[in-house]
């Protein structure tokens, strides 16, 4: 379970050099097309290579037609769609399907192929495929009916299950080798790595729960594609809300006042994740030094590496994203705020990776809260299960496997610890607010409390398997 | 209007160019040439994915096993110069001349790449390394 894949520096080059050019082009329609066009372009230049053919340019493709899709299931009926929005859109989508046999194109020329990090498909199964999906496109766009908008979003995450569950993954993998020709005795569950799927199955189904119920306005195919694709954000977030993401694309913008913020930006996520975070990956707990563990002084090294590791790789990646961002004009959501500063495991959780909190609190934890409500369960008994069972579907998230679901429920009992703590206490909380100093070491206790409380959690996120965690904890306290 | 008047002829004339490139075909022996060169690289890099892309599906695990020995070593291609050699059955030979430098601690070792002729035949609408 090693760091987030992550853009190259030679990318993060390039993608700072078009959003500054996209950030200067003044025409408004010129500069979406360019960033939508630059997003699709970037998600096959990131995808990482599998060993399975081909599925390096499948993947990407099918990522951009699951977006079309989304996009064209919410759009309103033909009737109700501005000649001139159509016409945008036609346009919109052939710079689309221009962008695919583009990338698909190059396998015809040898010196400069390919954006893949291998040859794409001959170009008669690409457009066959485009054909297909198209027509599947058109036949789902017919019908407006509940069920359609659901069941996109129930495919998304039915998707996003099977390729975290090791079993099925293993099995699609094989089944794709199949098809490709290759043996399937090879198949193993680490061969379909599908960048940013995890993120853009979360945008798309934030996008079609809030058409549902009417919080998005219509937008034309090239917002709703830059949005869902946008190159800074693709691979690990922010998770932005598309009425806030397409809002910051119509604002008129210049460069010129942001470059250096957006410059400092960059510079410090470099900084944060290729020195620190990548140095400190020479010794963070991993599976390999996770058995080499001889003393418990040597294992909190290793575990507090871990811990700063994984928040230096992953908030430099966000600094970088939303440094990329603001060249581009685009204002992306903060992700982290100081979270190993806070005094609670609350605090915490609304200070680290915010935007799949707030994902996971609009999408679940309130639907599901005003349910259980609804039944007349005890409210200590409501705050349990749906604390709980979000952290452990945040688990989940990350990969359907013990370690992540225990990580999860860690995490979950003692939001729900500190809750019944909180609500036991306060009366005496209030009286301390008289004594500053007490306050402070108060506060300060809390923080280092949280703090190893959340380092402990990481053995679990950290290694892949339960035994071996439970082994390092044992290490840790001397064991 | 203008955008429309760019567009149309812009889209027929891509569409066009893009279905003469699927009539071209590549030369055979260019491209087993290319298919070995793609794979020794992809060896010397521990490449795996790259490897298996330009691997036949029988070679697959063949494949492994050479990058499987190359692992906890520096590698590196020097030299690395191939040609088609004729045929053998449904394969095309190609020969190649350089060899993969591996460094054992300070220890540089050479694995000379004309030790024997790689094969290589069309799969999957590519050609692939199926052997030496």
């Amino acid at each position: 379970m090693g760091g987030i894949y992550f853009m190259t520096f030679l990318q993060i080059l390039i993608f700072a050099l078009v959003a500054l050019l996209a950030g200067i082009v003044t025409q408004p329609q010129f500069r979406r097309w360019l960033l939508m066009a630059g997003s699709v372009l970037a998600i096959y230049w990131m995808q990482p290579s599998m060993p399975i053919r081909y599925l390096d340019f499948w993947l990407p493709t099918l990522a951009l037609a699951l977006t079309v899709g989304a996009w064209y299931v919410t759009r309103p009926k033909t009737g109700e769609v501005q000649d001139g929005d159509q016409r945008e859109n036609v346009q919109a989508g052939m710079i689309l399907v221009g962008v695919v046999l583009l990338v698909a194109g190059l396998r015809y020329f040898g010196p400069v192929c390919c954006l893949t990090p291998t040859r794409p498909p001959q170009m008669l199964s690409v457009m066959v495929a485009l054909g297909i999906m198209v027509g599947i496109g058109w036949g789902l766009g017919k019908g407006k009916a509940a069920w359609v908008w659901n069941g996109v979003s129930v495919l998304l995450i039915g998707m996003l299950i099977v390729l975290k569950t090791p079993a099925f993954a293993q099995a699609i993998s094989a089944g794709l080798r199949g098809l490709a020709g290759q043996q399937t005795d090879l198949a193993t569950a680490f061969d379909i790595r599908w960048l940013g799927f995890s993120y853009l199955a979360f945008r798309l189904v934030h996008v079609l729960k809030d058409a549902g119920a009417g919080r998005v306005p219509v937008l034309p195919l090239d917002e709703f594609v830059t949005y869902a694709l946008f190159f800074p954000a693709y691979t690990a977030g922010p998770i932005d809300r598309v009425q806030r993401f397409v809002g910051d694309l119509k604002k008129p913008f210049q460069v010129g006042e942001r470059w250096f913020p957006a410059g400092q930006r960059i510079a410090m996520g470099v900084f944060k994740k290729f020195a620190l975070a990548d140095g400190l990956a020479l010794i963070a707990l991993n599976d390999t030094n996770a058995a080499q563990i001889l003393s418990p002084g040597w294992g909190w090294v290793v575990l507090y590496a871990y811990a700063l590791r994984i928040y230096f790789d992953f908030s430099g990646y966000t600094d970088i994203a939303i440094g990329l961002g603001m060249l581009a004009g685009v204002k992306l959501p903060e992700n982290f705020d100081a979270p190993y500063l806070k005094p609670n495991l609350t605090a915490f959780w609304n200070s680290w990776h915010m935007t799949l909190a707030q994902w996971f609190r609009a999408y679940y934890f309130n639907p599901l809260t005003r349910t259980l409500r609804g039944r007349k369960l005890p409210i200590p008994a409501v705050i349990f299960l749906t604390q709980v069972t979000t952290m452990i579907l945040i688990g989940l998230w990350h990969g359907v496997t013990w370690n992540f679901l225990i990580w999860g429920a860690w995490h979950g009992v003692g939001l729900f610890v500190h809750n019944r703590w909180s609500e036991a206490f306060r009366a005496r909380y209030a009286a301390w607010e008289g004594s500053p100093r007490v306050k402070a070491v108060l506060n300060g206790a809390a923080t280092v409390f949280t703090f190893h409380f959340v380092t402990l959690g990481w053995v679990w996120f950290a290694l892949s398997q339960p035994g071996l965690a439970w082994d390092v904890l044992r290490k840790l306290a001397g064991g | 209007m203008m955008t429309k008047k760019i567009f149309t002829p812009l889209l027929v004339f891509s569409f066009s160019l893009l279905f003469l490139l699927t009539a071209c075909s590549t030369d055979m022996n260019d491209a087993a040439v290319t298919a070995v060169e793609t794979y020794v690289q992809a060896l010397a890099d521990k490449n795996a994915d790259q490897m298996i892309a330009a691997s036949c599906a029988a070679w697959e695990e063949t494949a492994q096993l050479e990058l499987d020995a190359f692992v906890g070593v520096e590698t590196r291609v020097e030299n690395m110069a191939c040609e088609a050699a004729g045929t053998e059955g449904v394969y095309t030979l190609v020969t190649c001349t350089g060899e993969i430098v591996a460094t054992y601690g300070a220890e540089d070792r050479d694995f000379p790449l004309n030790a024997s002729a790689f094969k290589v035949k069309e799969e999957g609408g590519e050609m692939r390394v199926c052997g030496r």
